[in-house]
């Protein structure tokens, strides 16, 4: 099937990330450390959950932009309820509801609406950053229980292997089930590769599509849970700096811009290969703006290569798909932008 | 789409979109020029701290910055692209120009030459997007979210843990915010003259009709013999330009910059644009309207501060404001389509009209086999 198809992407993907942590470990002594493995670990965990949500989204030919700020607003309202007493667990579910209903307003306005996506989701990250800030203003909880404090940063037992990593590494099997094992994932990938074939097959495109809004938002709270573990504080512009970072590592995965291509395997080595790179030249002395260069750089080179790589096949071979599609009627079929 | 509607004729398609294109482009200005004075007629009517003039060039001095970069940001839009990285642009060429521009010592020719530096430098790195666009077909998304990354990156570097103060400023920078022409500021005067650059380039120019032809629909633009590559990377290298001179406007206006001047300002552009009537489809939009869109957003800000309402709200206002804005121009936008629909003008379809049978469909989740959110 196509089975070969992405594993050709997710190979090299893999080579990359052996490649850079063998580099790294070379460059720096430091590097190998359990406890630079650890911290690793721990940052990549909010940015893994968000990438992870995000990648149904643009593979059914969406994107959403409002997920650091759903991972704030969830947060703040689960921060918020459990400075009134409420049990912190119990705040965390509501969380993780709250994270639905965003997801659900972004897809209903998306898709019922049907408004390209970009603007939508760039008007949500305001509106829900804004709700945040109505709520806390600038100011800041901290100081959470040590049940949440431990879940974000801490081990398993006696092991050095976070408990975020552990989860992480559960909730992508999991998506990886849905998305490649089940109608409602190929239903994903046929809508993000050909909406208006979907349509007129009888796919559950509306259904999918908001879905997939509702899913992205779902994991946003589930990382907010594990930033407010690992940070231990709770503000309205919270995780704005993983945004990029979680993008970036989608695309880096192998999934298309345009949709109906990518694997969440591709995701989640992404994910390591952009968490050792900015874990090596960190512990190198790069600045947090210097690695994005780096990861900037990074992101040229793996799609330039993916085309590269394709010209040299005669553009038959694999890599995340990249030329629009052909254009179809109208600006909400076609559209190789959102 | 090429496929079902024969290419005419290089003439006739680009008559029909130079007609829809013109038709399409007034509508929102029109509307939005009424819902600003609107506003601005409440806003007098019932607050007190509106009404002096000296409040409504402020408002258009500090709107100019964002004025510019939606300009440059309708500019790649247009033609259904976008650029993340304008923020970036603006950041860098502020640092570098303006830390560079206080040492020359050209005398009176200094402002050319900061200008000219400013819109090579931004032209350059715009160069770049549309060379990761056009040449290594990246989408523009992940292209300018790459160079975004890297910009921003670079400004780091090169401000190397410093920043630029005010009072290294060349007095004709600064005087460029606070300075007057008779009665009008020279800052406002500066963005209204880009905006009326702009917007004769994009309506009186076979460049700007190309763009909203692209725009359209890049396929029949490109088998209607439209040189498509070449007005992608001018549509880059121009919005990176005019990222480059709002660089040395916000120079002008805030005299410190550091190394994170301008980011996150690349959203507030794009939102002006989209609230202007820039559609992010392509195909629609001008620049009056980005201006436009501009200036209400700055007006909705100063409303709500005149108005006590906490800073906060004002963010998730600016963020309803956009949806709304987007929903209201994709509503129009639909009406005029079925009224263009119902009554057709010419024989032979023409390839480059956005309208065409198929689209007959109604967007929104029906259609044979369709299903409904019930």
């Amino acid at each position: 099937m196509d089975l070969t198809r992405w594993l050709r992407w997710e190979t090299g993907l893999t080579a990359l990330a052996v490649a850079m942590f063998i580099v790294m470990a070379r460059l720096s002594p430091d590097f190998a450390t359990t406890f630079t493995l650890q911290s690793l670990a721990l940052n990549a965990a909010v940015i893994g959950f968000l990438a992870i949500g995000v990648a149904p989204v643009i593979m059914g030919g969406d994107i959403d932009i409002s997920i650091a700020a759903m991972t704030a607003l969830c947060g703040v309202i689960s921060a918020v309820l459990w400075t009134h007493g409420v049990n912190i667990w119990v705040a965390s579910v509501v969380g993780l509801m709250v994270g639905a209903v965003l997801g659900l307003v972004n897809g209903l306005s998306v898709v019922l609406l049907d408004l390209p996506p970009l603007a939508v989701t760039l008007g949500t990250m305001g509106a829900y950053t804004g709700v945040g800030f109505l709520i806390l203003g600038g100011s800041a909880i901290s100081n959470f229980p040590a049940s949440l404090v431990n879940l974000g940063s801490g081990f398993i037992g006696v092991t050095p292997i976070p408990i975020s990593s552990v989860v992480l590494i559960g909730v992508t099997a999991l998506l990886a089930i849905l998305m490649h094992r089940t109608t409602f994932g190929r239903t994903v990938f046929a809508v993000g590769s050909n909406r208006q074939a979907s349509r007129f097959s009888g796919l559950a495109v509306v259904r999918t599509r908001i879905m997939a809004f509702v899913i992205c938002g779902v994991l946003a709270a589930v990382a907010s849970i594990f930033y407010l573990g690992y940070f231990n504080t709770a503000q309205a512009g919270s995780a704005s700096e993983d945004l990029l970072p979680a993008i970036t590592v989608v695309l880096l995965g192998g999934v298309s811009a345009y949709g109906g291509t990518g694997t969440i395997l591709g995701v989640f080595v992404a994910l390591v290969v952009v968490s050792v790179l900015e874990s090596g030249l960190g512990v190198m002395g790069l600045s947090g703006q210097e690695l994005s260069i780096a990861v900037g750089i990074l992101l040229i080179v793996a799609v330039a290569s993916s085309v590269g790589g394709r010209w040299l096949r005669g553009r038959e071979g694999s890599g995340p798909e990249l030329a629009p599609p052909p254009a179809g009627p109208g600006p909400a079929e076609s559209s190789p932008q959102r | 789409m090429s496929l079902i509607e024969p290419v005419v004729g290089r003439s006739r398609s680009r008559r029909g979109v130079a007609a829809g294109m013109r038709a399409a482009g007034r509508t929102p200005d029109v509307a939005l020029l009424v819902l600003m004075i609107a506003i601005t007629a409440l806003a007098v009517a019932t607050l007190p701290g509106f009404r002096t003039a000296t409040n409504a060039y402020e408002l258009l001095d500090g709107s100019a910055v964002i004025a510019v970069l939606a300009l440059a940001e309708t500019v790649v839009m247009l033609t259904r692209q976008i650029d993340l990285s304008v923020g970036a642009i603006m950041g860098l060429v502020a640092y570098t120009v303006g830390s560079t521009v206080g040492r020359l010592g050209g005398g009176p020719l200094n402002p050319v030459v900061g200008f000219a530096f400013a819109i090579a430098l931004g032209g350059a790195l715009g160069l770049v997007n549309g060379f990761l666009v056009e040449r290594l077909r990246m989408p523009a998304i992940i292209a300018t979210l790459a160079t975004l990354s890297i910009y921003s990156g670079m400004q780091v570097v090169v401000t190397g843990g410093s920043q630029l103060y005010a009072y290294q400023v060349p007095h004709w920078l600064a005087g460029l915010y606070s300075d007057q022409w008779g009665p009008v500021p020279v800052f406002t005067v500066i963005a209204a003259v880009l905006v009326l650059l702009l917007a004769v380039a994009l309506h009186r120019t076979r460049w700007g009709r190309d763009l909203y032809a692209i725009g359209s629909n890049p396929d029949a633009a490109a088998a209607a013999g439209l040189p498509t590559r070449r007005r992608t990377y001018e549509t880059f290298v121009l919005c990176g330009a005019l990222s480059g001179v709002a660089g040395l406007l916000y120079v002008a206006q805030y005299g410190n910059v550091d190394a994170s001047a301008g980011s996150g300002i690349e959203l507030t552009a794009i939102a002006a644009a989209v609230i202007g009537g820039v559609s992010l489809f392509g195909g629609s939009g001008t620049a009056l309207g980005a201006a436009l869109g501009t200036l209400l957003l700055s007006e909705l800000e100063t409303l709500l501060a005149l108005e006590r309402i906490s800073i906060f709200a004002q963010q998730t206002l600016q963020g309803a404001a956009i949806v709304i804005s987007v929903a209201i121009y994709a509503y129009l936008g639909r009406l005029g389509r079925r009224r263009r629909m119902a009554a057709p003008r010419r024989v032979a379809a023409p390839a480059a009209d956005e309208t065409s049978p198929p689209a007959a469909l109604p967007a929104a989740g029906t259609g044979p086999g369709g299903d409904r959110w019930t």
